[in-house]
């Protein structure tokens, strides 16, 4: 009896996160109004804003120039590009020079830092920035020539303080587990982010996206110690008040490519996770005024850990409904997770086609079976990610897994937020 | 504050919308049931008439059936947590419809629990008809059509004799029927709502789980969700609701598997062998050969009501034929395949009719004859109009048009009107009372004995103190059911009582221990007359009192 009551408590508890994330997932699917709101609307030809677009860079001189050249080919009128990279990269920093001489808007900042990551590369950059607003790319970025003009008109017609532009991976072929990632890329730019816009939540991306200037330089720029600065600006400044905008347009998305293996892959999560982790415990969501928002916070921060706890819960789960005998009624229950998971695989399957239909990309039947065979190996990954971040989290270990330094002495200043 | 670009979901920021692709506005006029005061009057008026015509008199006319006891009396087993039957659960039909009617009618039954008979429970019944009447309301009013044609297919649903007969028992169809008209109303929903047809989905599977030939009638609903869906967000939604239910849909066969019930095996029944006895009934005959059964059972439904089943089929048959010139013909595509789909596998002629059959086309019916008039109405008002279209042929029209109102009604009128003044007046089951009454009068020692009756005595008697399943024995179960037959070694000699009805009669046939406690039995008490006459018939075992037979 006792066996019963807690398989059905854990199965319910399955089914709602599901059912929850789920829903979110579809967001931009629940009606037609809905998914024509989600994209950009057409600029009026009018130009008001000028943008500081920063490119930081860190050996990544074989594509950083190419990379360059696509944003100088863009069509709007008024921006400066301002690259930065690392007083230890001469490489990459001779690459970032020569296109300086070439082009008066594209002007280089060094970062000094003895310790470098992202966040610490564009605050080095935020005070040179001349715009109106600052917008991120990462080096080996194509960004649409018209996409700033189209965020361009987005700020001025909704009064944003941030616009969210969409991005997206595009080798799905490459391997079985790209096809999963671009799929995860496409429904969180194509749709969930659109719901967290709406409910005034947003954890922002780390590129093509677009800050006022003085908004961003209120907020003291990015968090230098946080994994995930990306995320942690847009909870603050959500969490403030700002007004945050996401728009997804299939032709205007920034296209990049999953990582080359398996490892960086899991790396890349793990940071991720981290980060998310750490966001949540600096606690700025706190300040969100409504019960409901905070609730989405919450919940969205704490993905990783409930991606670990229910990647070890749910094969139990399902093993006791097996094993143990119980009741027909308990046993429909513990079905409900498993429902509820062939409900997302479905929409996954048509989510494939879509995703092959906006891209114009030819999605074969192999991909759909690999997107279903992947399916559980993708989790096991993610749950791996996820155990990995708790873990790290909960050792200290606080550095960018790009770099061999540990940086024990960030650890201190994250703890201090820590609840005893 | 924070929204998404355009914001078109954000009431603070309306400059931000889009002007939306021309393709996504909805040129249908957008209807708000909840907010429109013409239809919730008018709903609000025929609903309140319908239940009074069918709930006048319930639970006298129509005469009790026997699946009607079937279906309560497992409803009653439900109730008690005896399992999903009170005998051996066969799989005869998905177990959903009478759970429902267990949930329906749990308070009353727990607070009176010798209410729970045929008669006094069939008042359940109004609140499905209820429901479905609404739906029907709804569901006319979101294929675009006008008000006062949404109303008359309310009304053809709920008032005519036909239905008024055939609502008021308690038959899984008309569980079924309001499943499949949510189902209808959510694929048709005007906000195009992912989650609406995800929930039209759920509420099919429903459907089907209370009465399994639901399953014929899902094209119609695809092509009704397929037709109000948007062409960015289809995919999504058909694949969302034909997934929902399909998944709802496999908790059955699961079910089956979980009790090592999936397929036949020895001393078990198997949901294998429940499709295959329903699929292998025999036939009942083609519907027009005059000597079949399926024209018998065709005839029993003309009795009550021509203009439904006859005008239905002809407007379904009108909407499809204008479909290329027809704006309505287009909109009630889905109302009109279903009815001939139910019209084509009540043609098989190799095919079992049961008189429940037209119940499910019974809302469908109404809403294609409304909408055929409504077509017709346009083409007799509206078409070929202009501004200069001369006065005495505007009146002409009109003239037409009162014309064809008043023919209409003059024909209709009458005949419903006896119809309905029978079904509110009749009472068709003072035998049934009688007997029940008799039995318990007249029988000294319900508990010791054991007494054959047709289901729609059978939780009577229990009420009575007769033991539900040994001492108070649906009569087939008799011959059928090994669990039963076990109690019975010397057959019908163990038996006290057979309550011979014109259902038992009727049966016995194929019966042998029926049969032959019938043959070696001799009448006690007889009510009514004639075919509709009800017997209760002692045994006549001179060798040894039968008594207390049958371990439990």
């Amino acid at each position: 009896m006792l066996t019963s009551v807690f398989i059905a408590a854990i199965s319910l508890v399955l089914f709602w996160m599901a059912a929850f994330t789920l829903w979110w997932q579809m967001h931009a699917w629940r009606t037609p109004e809905v998914l024509a709101s989600t994209r950009f609307s057409s600029p009026d030809g009018g130009e008001g804003l000028s943008f500081s677009l920063l490119l930081p860079a860190r050996h990544e001189q074989a594509v950083l120039d190419h990379t360059i050249q696509r944003l100088l080919e863009s069509g709007h009128t008024d921006f400066e590009i301002i690259v930065i990279v690392g007083h230890d990269d001469p490489e990459t920093t001779a690459v970032a020079r020569a296109a300086e001489a070439r082009d008066p808007r594209v002007r280089v900042v060094v970062d000094h830092h003895e310790k470098k990551n992202k966040p610490k590369a564009m605050n080095t950059a935020l005070p040179h920035c001349r715009g109106d607003v600052v917008g991120v790319f990462d080096a080996e970025d194509q960004v649409h020539p018209e996409l700033l003009a189209h965020v361009d008109h987005a700020f001025r017609t909704t009064g944003a303080d941030v616009v969210q532009g969409g991005v997206q991976l595009i080798n799905f072929h490459s391997s079985w587990y790209s096809l999963r990632n671009c799929l995860e890329y496409f429904f969180w730019f194509r749709s969930r982010l659109h719901l967290h816009a709406q409910k005034g939540f947003i954890p922002l991306g780390g590129n093509t996206v677009f800050v006022r200037t003085d908004v961003l330089r209120e907020a003291d720029g990015w968090d230098p110690d946080c994994l995930a600065e990306d995320c942690d600006l847009g909870v603050r400044l959500s969490s403030v008040g700002k007004k945050v905008v996401v728009a997804y347009d299939s032709d205007m998305v920034t296209k990049e490519e999953t990582p080359g293996s398996l490892m960086s892959l899991l790396k890349q999560r793990t940071r991720w996770n981290q980060g998310f982790l750490q966001v949540y415990r600096k606690r700025d969501w706190k300040q969100l005024p409504g019960f409901g928002q905070r609730l989405l916070a919450r919940y969205t921060l704490m993905t990783p850990y409930l991606q670990a706890v229910s990647g070890v819960i749910i094969p139990l789960n399902v093993a006791i409904a097996l094993f143990l005998d119980v009741p027909v009624g308990i046993a429909f229950i513990t079905f409900l997770p498993a429902v509820t998971a062939l409900v997302t695989f479905v929409f996954e399957l048509v989510g494939l086609h879509d995703f092959g239909k906006q891209y114009g990309l030819r999605v074969r039947f192999v991909h759909y079976l690999k997107l279903i065979v992947g399916g559980p190996f993708y989790q096991v990954l993610l749950a791996g990610a996820a155990v990995r971040a708790v873990w790290r989290e909960q050792r200290g270990r606080n550095d960018w897994e790009l770099t061999s330094h540990v940086g024990a002495h960030l650890t201190e200043a994250i703890r201090e937020d820590v609840p005893a | 504050m924070t929204s998404t670009l355009p914001a078109a979901t954000t009431p603070t920021v309306p400059a931000q919308r889009p002007p939306a692709p021309k393709n996504v506005r909805d040129t249908r006029p957008s209807l708000r049931f909840r907010s429109s005061r013409p239809d919730l009057v008018l709903c609000g008026v025929l609903l309140a008439a319908i239940l009074v015509v069918q709930g006048w008199n319930i639970a006298d006319y129509p005469t009790l059936s026997d699946d009607e006891g079937t279906y309560l009396a497992q409803a009653w087993a439900v109730q008690q947590g005896k399992g999903l039957a009170h005998y051996t659960y066969w799989y005869d039909h998905p177990p959903l419809g009478w759970i429902q009617i267990a949930l329906l009618i749990w308070i009353p039954a727990h607070l009176s629990p010798s209410s729970m008979t045929v008669g006094s429970m069939r008042t359940a019944m109004l609140l499905i008809s209820a429901v479905s009447a609404v739906l029907v309301y709804v569901l006319a009013r979101r294929l675009s059509l006008p008000t006062w044609a949404a109303g008359l297919a309310m009304v053809l649903f709920g008032l005519s004799p036909l239905s008024v007969v055939l609502q008021r028992e308690i038959f899984l169809d008309n569980i079924a029927v309001m499943w499949t008209l949510l189902a209808f109303c959510l694929a048709a929903s005007p906000s195009r709502h992912l989650w609406h047809h995800f929930g039209a989905g759920i509420a099919a599977a429903a459907a089907v789980l209370t009465k399994e030939t639901m399953l014929v009638i899902l094209p119609a609903l695809f092509v009704t969700m397929w037709r109000h869906s948007h062409r960015d967000t289809r995919k999504f939604a058909l694949t969302g609701a034909v997934t929902a239910c399909a998944l709802i849909g496999l908790a059955y066969p699961l079910f089956a598997l979980l009790k090592g019930e999936l397929f036949p095996g020895s001393g078990h029944v198997s949901l294998w062998d429940g499709i295959t006895y329903q699929m292998s009934r025999p036939g009942s005959g083609f519907v027009l050969d005059p000597g079949s059964g399926s024209y018998g059972v065709l005839h029993s439904w003309l009795y009550y009501d021509r203009v439904l089943p006859l005008g239905g089929l002809a407007g379904a048959l009108l909407l499809l034929v204008t479909w290329r010139w027809s704006v309505t013909a287009r909109a009630l595509a889905g109302p009109a395949l279903t009815v001939a789909i139910l019209a084509l596998v009540a043609m098989r002629p190799s095919g079992y009719l049961p008189a429940m059959y037209v119940i499910q086309a019974l809302p469908f019916l109404a809403l294609v004859l409304a909408g055929g008039a409504a077509s017709v109405s346009h083409a007799v008002l509206r078409r070929w109009r202009d501004t200069t279209e001369k006065t005495y042929v505007t009146w002409g029209r009109r003239g037409l048009a009162a014309v064809l109102v008043v023919a209409a009604g003059a024909y209709v009128v009458p005949e419903w009107y006896d119809g309905d003044r029978t079904a509110v007046t009749t009472d068709a089951n003072a035998p049934y009372r009688a007997a029940s009454a008799w039995l318990r009068s007249e029988v000294k020692d319900p508990r010791d004995t054991r007494v054959l009756v047709d289901d729609a005595l059978w939780l009577d008697l229990v009420h009575q103190g007769y033991r539900p399943g040994l001492g108070v024995i649906w009569f087939y179960k008799a011959d059928l059911d090994p669990a039963v037959t076990r109690t019975m070694p010397r057959g019908w000699r163990d038996l006290d009582y057979v309550v011979a009805s014109p259902t038992v009669r009727r049966d016995a046939v194929d019966l042998p221990t029926v049969k032959a406690a019938i043959e070696h039995s001799t009448p006690v008490a007889t009510f009514g007359r004639g075919e509709d006459r009800i017997e209760i018939r002692h045994i006549n075992d001179t060798t040894t009192t039968a008594t207390s037979g049958g371990s439990r």
